[in-house]
């Protein structure tokens, strides 16, 4: 079995390696990559949207169909480890040993992180609205909240944690990220659009243009609530067992 | 709103539901059984207003998510032969949601709402697959369909979890594969719009080009991994076979096919008749191996003593149909494979449907459930009996068709061994029918008659109603054979074959 393996490996490294050999030169000005679709947006996603960052405007607008399926699969993700771990009525606990009570405080641990969460929260809402202009945006910022609860949880504890941030408000959290997405793809379709086309969101009084850069902001939000929510739910599930008690 | 609009309603109705059945569906069970059902209507309604629209125009139809002109925006792209399969995928997921309470409920009893939500982001992930007309958008629906199907199979029987562990490494390796060769694609051509590559494709510069053939071949084989073809079916007969029921009535019967669409769509849509059967002479050799499938799944499927992987492993045979006709580079091969997907599905949920209710019923998986049934479930062995002729290809059933057009594809071009294989595969699954209908009718006379009857404990009505009505389908469509093969099949085989 090994020996087939080590063949079927040599033989796919082989076949990547020959088709390499009719690849454009590296950094090459005029590969197909660079010279065919990409001037359109360079050239024209300031003008059509407002949004100067480009990355942004094709991820969130000309290919945020695509981006809506992405933060729907990380929802999916979501949900799947919760099928999968959660411990039930039926179910039995799970083999993971809850760390040791905690004798006391951890002052340091606690005062420090205390000290940086506001912190990180704050940045995390500065990388979703600078999406616009520079590296940054949802999936950025979703991770941002979403560690900053871990960090949390990890210096306190998981009940602390899940007392203020409960495992439904999360659920609640990671679909209404999505909906928040779809549901602005599905209001430009009630407006009289296709589906997604932030154009539509001109009757709320804004140019055609600002109404793309508004929508982009919205999904944006979007994607930055069902991350974070996501993340945090995968960190409660995977460190307890699925338990919900103290783990790790 | 307007009818242009319906392409997109399809999926979009089932994902909104996915999200609101996870808010709301855990209150009550009933709550969430019936947005599920709401939704798969409303879908299957929008599916089958498009498949209309394409039918009356017989112009594909386009349409461009967020208002952008491909291929800079992503667009929608329905013609005769997605139409059908979305009709078939909306179809089928509605009736599998009107079968599935009574055994969601006994198999999966906790958290049904989260289980039904993934049921609707598996259904959003087939039809957004099928209705793409991108190349990266197709592989970011395929992540949903696989995500989540990986988490319905996994809530089944036994080890499931195992099964469906093999199942998540060969399908991350499928679609990674996918992902590579469209890579390829892109370096080479700068573009993921299907329509746009199948243009710059076209050129004698690309078609020569080893990157793009490699990229092709990644692609086809990635594709063959998600469709179990053989030899790369190893994952599909335990995944099946252990999910839980309503998760095999969804799974089994779609997704298959699906990505049987997803292998013609490429093919066709973005390679070109003349690169797939001219550059890459390699045809012959893959109706062999298809051959080969039918053969190998024949033969394992007789080996059961497991009705459901019994069904399992005539997947594995029926793949290899549909590849071999694929690759028989002739009309009525083509013809017989697109038939096929509609035929397919529809005898697999079928048998899927009836074996599921006899599971309920008897609480056996083995042959040994099969003793009296007649007597004890009449409808269900009814369905069951109907769904096996179709799978032998008696006629009137829809089986018998595309068998025919199959094996007419194979003498045109002198394909004998894989006419030989699909002979000997309706031969072994006569075989395989008739002895469990031999069982099914006659097994309870084992003690000479003179034992107690046993007494009628037919499925609940919520059961019987889809398990009929695929079963009517089955015959209703064998009836309409000639206006499906001219009003759609016929328009999905591309020009120059």
């Amino acid at each position: 079995m090994k020996k087939i393996a080590l063949l079927i490996t040599l033989a796919v490294g082989a076949l990547l390696i020959l088709a390499a050999e009719d690849f454009p030169r590296w950094g090459d000005a005029h590969a197909p990559a660079n010279d065919y679709l990409s001037p359109y947006y360079i050239e024209k996603s300031l003008e059509e949207t407002a949004v100067p960052n480009i990355v942004t405007a094709v991820l969130a607008d000309y290919r945020g169909y695509d981006t809506m399926f992405e933060t729907t699969v990380i929802f999916c993700a979501g949900i799947t480890v919760l099928t999968l771990l959660r411990r039930t009525q039926r179910k039995a606990p799970k083999a993971v040993r809850p760390r040791p009570a905690r004798q006391g405080a951890d002052v340091i641990l606690q005062s420090a992180s205390r000290l940086l969460v506001p912190v990180m929260q704050i940045f995390a809402l500065y990388v979703l609205a600078l999406g616009h202009h520079s590296p940054g945006g949802g999936f950025q910022a979703g991770v941002i909240l979403g560690a900053s609860f871990i960090l949390l949880a990890l210096s306190y504890d998981l009940k602390t944690m899940l007392a203020r941030l409960s495992e439904n408000t999360l659920l609640r959290l990671s679909a209404l990220g999505v909906i928040i997405y779809a549901g602005i793809g599905a209001l430009c379709l009630l407006l009289g659009d296709n589906f997604l086309a932030y154009a539509a969101l001109k009757v709320f009084g804004f140019s055609e243009v600002m109404a793309h850069s508004h929508g982009i902001l919205g999904v944006e939000l979007g994607v930055a609530v069902t991350v974070m929510a996501i993340m945090f739910s995968l960190y409660v599930d995977l460190a307890s067992g699925g338990d919900l008690d103290e783990g790790l | 709103m307007t009818a242009a609009q319906f392409p997109i309603l399809i999926l979009i109705i089932p994902l909104l539901a996915a999200f609101a059945i996870s808010l709301f569906g855990g209150r009550r069970d009933k709550l969430a059984y019936g947005l599920l059902l709401a939704a798969m209507s409303g879908s299957f309604y929008a599916a089958l207003q498009t498949l209309l629209l394409v039918l009356e125009t017989n112009i594909p139809i386009h349409y461009r998510l967020g208002g952008w002109a491909p291929p800079y925006g992503i667009e929608l792209v329905i013609d005769h032969l997605n139409a059908m399969v979305l009709c078939l995928v909306s179809g089928c997921a509605l009736l599998t949601a009107i079968y599935s309470l009574p055994t969601v409920r006994a198999e999966i009893p906790d958290r049904i709402h989260h289980y039904y939500t993934l049921y609707c982001l598996l259904v959003t992930g087939l039809a957004g697959m099928v209705a793409t007309g991108d190349a990266f958008n197709l592989y970011v629906l395929l992540e949903i369909s696989a995500l989540s199907s990986y988490a319905m199979l996994a809530r089944g029987r036994g080890n499931a979890y195992y099964a469906t562990f093999k199942y998540i490494i060969m399908g991350t390796i499928g679609a990674c594969f996918y992902l590579l060769g469209v890579g390829y694609l892109y370096i080479k051509t700068g573009t993921l719009n299907m329509a746009d590559l199948f243009r710059l494709l076209a050129e004698e510069e690309m078609q020569q080009s080893i990157t793009i053939r490699i990229g092709f071949i990644l692609i086809m084989i990635g594709i063959w991994i998600k469709m179990a073809f053989f030899p790369l079916h190893g994952w599909l007969p335990n995944a099946y076979t252990r999910a839980s029921t309503t998760t095999s009535c969804l799974i089994a019967p779609l997704m298959t096919k699906v990505s049987v669409y997803i292998m013609l769509r490429l093919m066709f849509s973005v390679f070109s008749v003349e690169f797939v059967y001219g550059v890459i002479p390699w045809h012959e050799q893959i109706v062999w191996l298809a051959s080969l499938a039918i053969v190998a799944g024949s033969i394992s499927a007789l080996a059961q003593r497991n009705l459901k992987k019994m069904l399992t492993y005539i997947i594995v045979a029926e793949v290899g149909y549909m590849v071999g006709g694929a690759w028989l580079a002739n009309e009525s091969g083509l013809a017989g494979t697109v038939y096929h997907i509609l035929s397919d599905a529809l005898m697999t949920l079928a048998l899927f449907m009836a074996v599921g209710a006899i599971i309920h019923k008897t609480g056996k998986s083995s042959f040994a459930a099969m003793e009296g049934i007649f007597r004890k479930m009449p409808v269900t062995s009814a369905v069951f009996v109907l769904g096996g002729f179709a799978i032998i290809g008696i006629p009137p059933t829809c089986g018998f068709f595309s068998k025919w057009y199959l094996i007419r594809g194979g003498i045109e071009t002198g394909q004998w061994l894989f006419v030989g294989a699909l002979l000997f595969s309706s031969l072994i699954n006569a075989i395989i029918f008739f002895r469990l209908i031999e069982r099914a009718y006659f097994g309870d006379l084992s003690g000479h008659g003179h034992g107690p009857l046993p007494e009628r404990d037919e499925a609940p009505a919520v059961m019987l109603v889809p398990m009929v009505v695929t079963a009517a389908a089955l015959v209703i469509i064998g009836l309409y054979t000639s206006e499906i093969i001219g009003r759609i099949v016929l328009w999905t085989i591309p020009a120059g074959l």
